[in-house]
């Protein structure tokens, strides 16, 4: 084996799953050996970069589920964050207002309105144009939610939802994209179904609190937490469910969850990075909360990468490349003579 | 298999359609076919080809043992000759289209700026 064949079989063996190594390595570094020059001794940079793409495609496509994983993690992202805005919407509906908090109706003092009134309408327009519309319309859902950030900032005594209650929602309608495209009927109604369950659940509750512009703080506290379990929860009896019938597409959906159920669970998991005690305050401190908010994007992008990279390093990891070629009945090598 | 096809897909299935080829054969035929413009790279050969075996168009003809290497024939299947030859009818009426027009221009060149 000359140093280059060696070389060449070093990036392969770094960036291709072990499957696929094994059934077409030799395959593949033969191609670029013939392709290189006589005095090359080490591969080119071009070469390497085609490897690292080729093995990145290997990875993608050796991943079974993923893609179907991507749309199963959008449908229950969508119909979490219309649960989550339907309760909010109630809330601001409901929730009598403090006598003493300067009150100027509630489309003017609250951002919250227009918040969730996008957000609801992105969930209708899903049971109709689950397509490019939709999209356009978690698109907007978004802006308005980012412009309520700004324009809270930049007018006094206008209110706006908190950082961990939108955080959470955009990550969810991000995810959500995931759904878009064709989808049988029940599939695009569940939305609907899970922001109708949480009526009940918001009217009976919205009365124990009065609006100062803080009840998001108390809620949200629970409710956003319960939130992250119940998707916790749910999604991991899917994937055991759907793993059970050989069909990864939960597990992968479950791993996609991640950064949304961690951003939902933002209160709880800012209060863990808080060690001031047992007197701190129900509140987690900004910088913690920011904290956590980082920790559990960190942890949602790397693990989408390793667990790609994991399935490739499993034995079962690679399709075969199917042959009519005729092999050794013993050793199973490939015969020598043509077809 | 979406159509319309990438250009390198064409071309691979388009050097497939005669003989069967290995890896350095094929990106050789892409590359005299695309008049040196297409140069494939294994990694990017290899990608395409398990796509279209997963597609069913192309298949694994044969292999064999050259000076202690190891050859993999590919052949293009049925399914892979009648998407190339959709494809091609497909691109011939759009040349077609285009030389219609072209030569209409040239027959009637159309007078440019105002009339002195």
């Amino acid at each position: 084996m000359t140093d280059l064949e060696r070389r060449y079989a070093r990036w392969t063996a770094l960036f291709y799953p072990a499957g696929y190594r094994r059934e077409r390595g030799s395959e593949l570094v033969d191609t670029y050996l013939s392709l290189a020059a006589p005095d090359r001794k080490r591969p080119s940079a071009a070469d390497v970069a085609d490897l690292a793409v080729g093995g990145l495609r290997q990875h993608l496509r050796i991943a079974q589920g993923l893609g179907p994983g991507f749309r199963l993690a959008g449908v229950l992202a969508l119909a979490t964050l219309a649960a989550c805005a339907t309760g909010w919407a109630i809330f601001e509906a409901v929730v009598p207002w403090a006598p003493w908090f300067p009150q100027r109706g509630p489309f003017l003092s609250s951002l919250g309105v227009p918040v969730w009134a996008a957000w609801l309408v992105a969930v209708v327009v899903y049971v109709a144009a689950p397509g490019r519309w939709f999209r356009g319309a978690v698109g907007l859902a978004v802006l308005v939610t980012a412009g309520s950030v700004v324009l809270a900032a930049m007018v006094p005594g206008v209110h706006r939802p908190p950082l961990f209650v939108l955080l959470p929602q955009v990550v969810l309608g991000i995810v959500a994209l995931g759904a878009a495209g064709r989808q049988p009927r029940w599939v695009r109604q569940l939305p609907l179904a899970a922001a109708a369950a949480i009526v009940p659940v918001a009217v009976s509750t919205a009365p124990r609190f009065v609006f100062s512009g803080d009840f998001y703080y108390e809620a949200g506290a629970t409710a956003l937490p319960a939130a992250a379990v119940t998707l916790l929860i749910g999604g991991a009896l899917l994937a055991f469910g759907l793993a059970a019938r050989h069909d990864h597409r939960g597990v992968w959906a479950l791993l996609i969850l991640l950064t949304p159920i961690g951003m939902l669970a933002l209160n709880p998991l800012s209060a863990m990075l808080d060690d001031t005690g047992p007197g701190r305050s129900i509140i987690p401190v900004w910088s913690h909360m920011v904290g956590a908010s980082v920790l559990v994007l960190m942890v949602g992008l790397v693990s989408m990468p390793l667990a790609i990279a994991a399935r490739g390093r499993l034995p079962s990891g690679g399709r075969p490349v199917h042959t009519d070629a005729v092999r050794c009945p013993t050793c199973g090598a490939p015969s020598a003579s043509v077809r | 298999m979406e159509t319309p096809l990438r250009e390198p897909t064409f071309l691979i299935l388009t050097a497939l359609a005669g003989e069967p080829l290995h890896g350095y054969g094929l990106i050789a035929e892409v590359d005299r076919l695309s008049g040196g413009r297409v140069s494939l790279r294994p990694g990017t050969l290899y990608g395409a080809l398990d796509r279209l075996v997963d597609a069913g168009l192309v298949r694994v003809d044969h292999e064999e043992i050259v000076e202690g290497r190891l050859r993999r024939y590919y052949q293009l299947t049925e399914p892979g000759g009648e998407v190339l030859a959709t494809e091609t009818e497909r691109m011939r009426r759009n040349v077609d289209a285009a030389t219609a027009r072209l030569r209409a221009i040239k027959a009637a060149p159309r007078l440019s700026g105002g009339v002195a």
